[in-house]
């Protein structure tokens, strides 16, 4: 991998530069919280930050996207939409990089998810790495509190100036064009390392089990007591799989225009945390009880997306623990409870 | 032949027929695929014959309920729309007090010329085929369900609670803000309208089917809410259902 620097006078004029040719968007701060939004401007921009309310994966999935428009008549017309102006996600924490790359996986299996394909295609990713982790994060444990790929750029500051490694052929280009960087010295790469290490230290969650150890942590306590302990408290309220930056279940509808003449399709985020997630034309309802439905999401996360894409759907992220009014939805705490029980 | 709506008010401040006629565009819409044959705020011609009978305001006098049942045999569908008519609303506030107590505090001294009885909601006297919930009702709902019965189509109404809507629009929970909210247990399609615009949720559009109260409860506890707080707090719009006793 190629390695530059910026300086950090350099940066305001580097994102201008882009901003003069690409939608944007960056993370901005609101109420103490962050969140990605699209930026008019460098002064917008928070790069150092713990982690948005909402992953980005917004901008390639969004919560609400239609599908398809058609007429109605003599002949059906059908037309696919798809909405995909390029843009660039600047400040992506690594976390949320490697989520993007489970998203990539699951929309680019076997029947490719052309809405999905075609954003991704026009979406740059800027990284930047976590300096100061959410006390709810647990990066290190899943192996994602830093990332060598999934970004066109990546950024990492150390002190004056950011280090910044390239990624991808798109990345190089905009950063020729738009910035004035040197190139990284030993010294720089060794500051970068030191300022990584130093972030490692600032996690304060940890699961007590290797990350390998978890399918089948999860697979010797399908029947634990512990699914319906938590269940108990469950509101079905779906805010832990909404905030998640791996979950990417959506549920498909059509709508009509009032006058009849048309309609489109569109599709919304769905979460298997929710009653009707598992139900069928006939009414049958395959997860009805909460228990069941919260041990799916577990499952999920640790032991099914492992078997079918090679990845764990979790990346420590930490914001479902902080988004769970009943304070069941932590990764941490269930894997270590399971794993302290066996 | 084109359907024939009707729209009946009960108990209520007739908010949501004026939510109807707050449409633009969609108003002229269903007009053009439907007769309407009887609005009291819009119109002054009535008809006894129609096949849609939209309902606003809770059944709060016996002659309420002769009236409902009446209206109920004549309409081939009928929907309630509004908090007061799907799920008695804020007119339940009453039903803590005597009878007695509450005419008299409204109506002094002539107290005695009026009748009242513990306010209901719509199917709790006659069958209701479709909701359109919320305080006003959520004007795209009642778009829903009016293209529902011009399709012949089940209306897709959420069952899941208000948080699901609150994410999807990037807002920080009430909760975190050191407010409470009863949203984790009603039922979402407002798109989360007064957490997004700085409010907290009353639980206007009712209780998803599911709702794990007992869990709502505990965490308004946690949240230094005392019981005689929690319990004022579904009792807002929610004073029918089991939750507010
Ligand atoms: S399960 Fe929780 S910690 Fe893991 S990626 Fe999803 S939101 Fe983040
Ligand atoms: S685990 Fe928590 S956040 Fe997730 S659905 Fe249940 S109550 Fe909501």
């Amino acid at each position: 991998m190629k390695y530059e620097v910026i300086t950090k006078e350099d940066l305001p004029p580097f994102v201008n530069g882009l901003l003069s040719e690409i939608e944007v968007v960056g993370v901005k701060r609101k109420d103490g919280k962050f969140y990605f939004d699209r930026i008019e401007s460098y002064d917008e921009l928070c790069l150092d930050y713990d982690v948005t309310l909402i992953p980005p994966k917004k901008y390639l999935l969004p919560p609400n996207e239609t599908l398809l428009k058609f007429s109605l008549g003599e002949a059906i017309q059908v037309e696919p939409f798809i909405d995909a102006a390029p843009r660039i996600i600047l400040g992506v924490h690594p976390y949320d990089i490697k989520a993007i790359e489970l998203m990539d996986a699951v929309f680019s299996d076997s029947n490719p998810d052309a809405n999905y394909m075609e954003r991704r295609r026009n979406t740059v990713i800027v990284g930047v790495d976590c300096r100061n982790p959410s006390p709810n994060a647990f990066c290190p444990s899943m192996g994602t509190a830093t990332t060598e790929t999934g970004f066109d750029l990546m950024l990492t500051d150390i002190g004056e100036q950011y280090v910044v490694a390239i990624g991808s052929e798109k990345g190089e280009e905009l950063l020729k064009k738009h910035a004035r960087t040197r190139q990284a010295t030993e010294a720089d790469l060794a500051q970068r390392k030191a300022v990584r290490e130093e972030a490692l230290a600032k996690y304060k969650l940890s699961i007590k089990a290797a990350v390998e150890e978890i399918p089948e942590l999860l697979e010797r306590n399908y029947d634990h007591p512990l699914w319906e302990e938590l269940a108990a408290k469950c509101l079905s309220c779906g805010s832990c799989t909404m905030v998640c930056p791996t979950c990417v279940c959506f549920d498909v509808q059509d709508d009509v225009e009032l006058n009849l003449t048309g309609g489109w399709r569109f599709r919304q985020w769905d979460s298997c945390m929710l009653q009707g997630f598992a139900k069928v034309a006939t009414g049958e309802n395959f997860r009805e009880d909460r228990t069941s439905r919260l041990r799916h999401r577990y499952f999920r996360k640790g032991n099914y997306m492992l078997k079918r894409y090679g990845k764990l759907g979790c990346v420590g992220c930490g914001r479902c623990i902080g988004a769970c009014l009943a304070e069941i939805a932590s990764p941490v705490e269930a894997y270590n409870r399971l794993k302290e029980g066996s | 032949m084109k359907p024939r709506l009707a729209f009946f008010d009960f108990t209520g401040c007739e908010g949501c027929q004026l939510e109807v006629l707050n449409f633009e565009q969609e108003l002229l819409d269903i007009i053009s695929a439907a007769d309407i044959v009887n609005f009291r705020e819009a119109m002054t011609e009535r008809s006894d014959d129609y096949d849609i009978a939209f309902i606003d305001g809770a059944i709060t006098t016996e002659r309420d309920v002769a009236r409902i049942k009446e209206i109920r045999e004549r309409a081939k569908i009928l929907v309630a729309i509004g908090a007061c008519a799907c799920i008695g609303g804020i007119n339940c506030l009453k039903n803590f007090y005597p009878m007695e107590e509450v005419l008299r505090i409204v109506y002094g001294e002539s107290a005695h010329y009026y009748d009242t009885i513990p306010a209901r909601p719509v199917d709790a006297v006659v069958p209701v085929d479709y909701y359109v919930q919320g305080c006003p009702m959520t004007q795209s709902e009642f778009v829903k369900v009016v293209k529902a019965l011009l399709t012949g189509k089940k209306p897709e109404i959420p069952n899941y609670p208000v948080c699901v809507e609150c994410k999807m629009a990037g807002n920080i929970c009430v909760f975190e803000k050191g407010e409470t909210c009863v949203g984790p247990v009603t039922r979402a399609g407002c798109n989360a309208l007064c957490v997004t615009n700085g409010r907290t949720c009353w639980g206007c559009r009712g209780l998803v089917d599911d709702p794990n109260t007992d869990s709502e409860k505990e965490i308004l506890a946690k949240y230094n809410l005392t019981p005689e707080e929690i319990i004022a707090k579904f009792r807002m719009f929610l004073g029918y259902s089991e939750v507010a006793k």
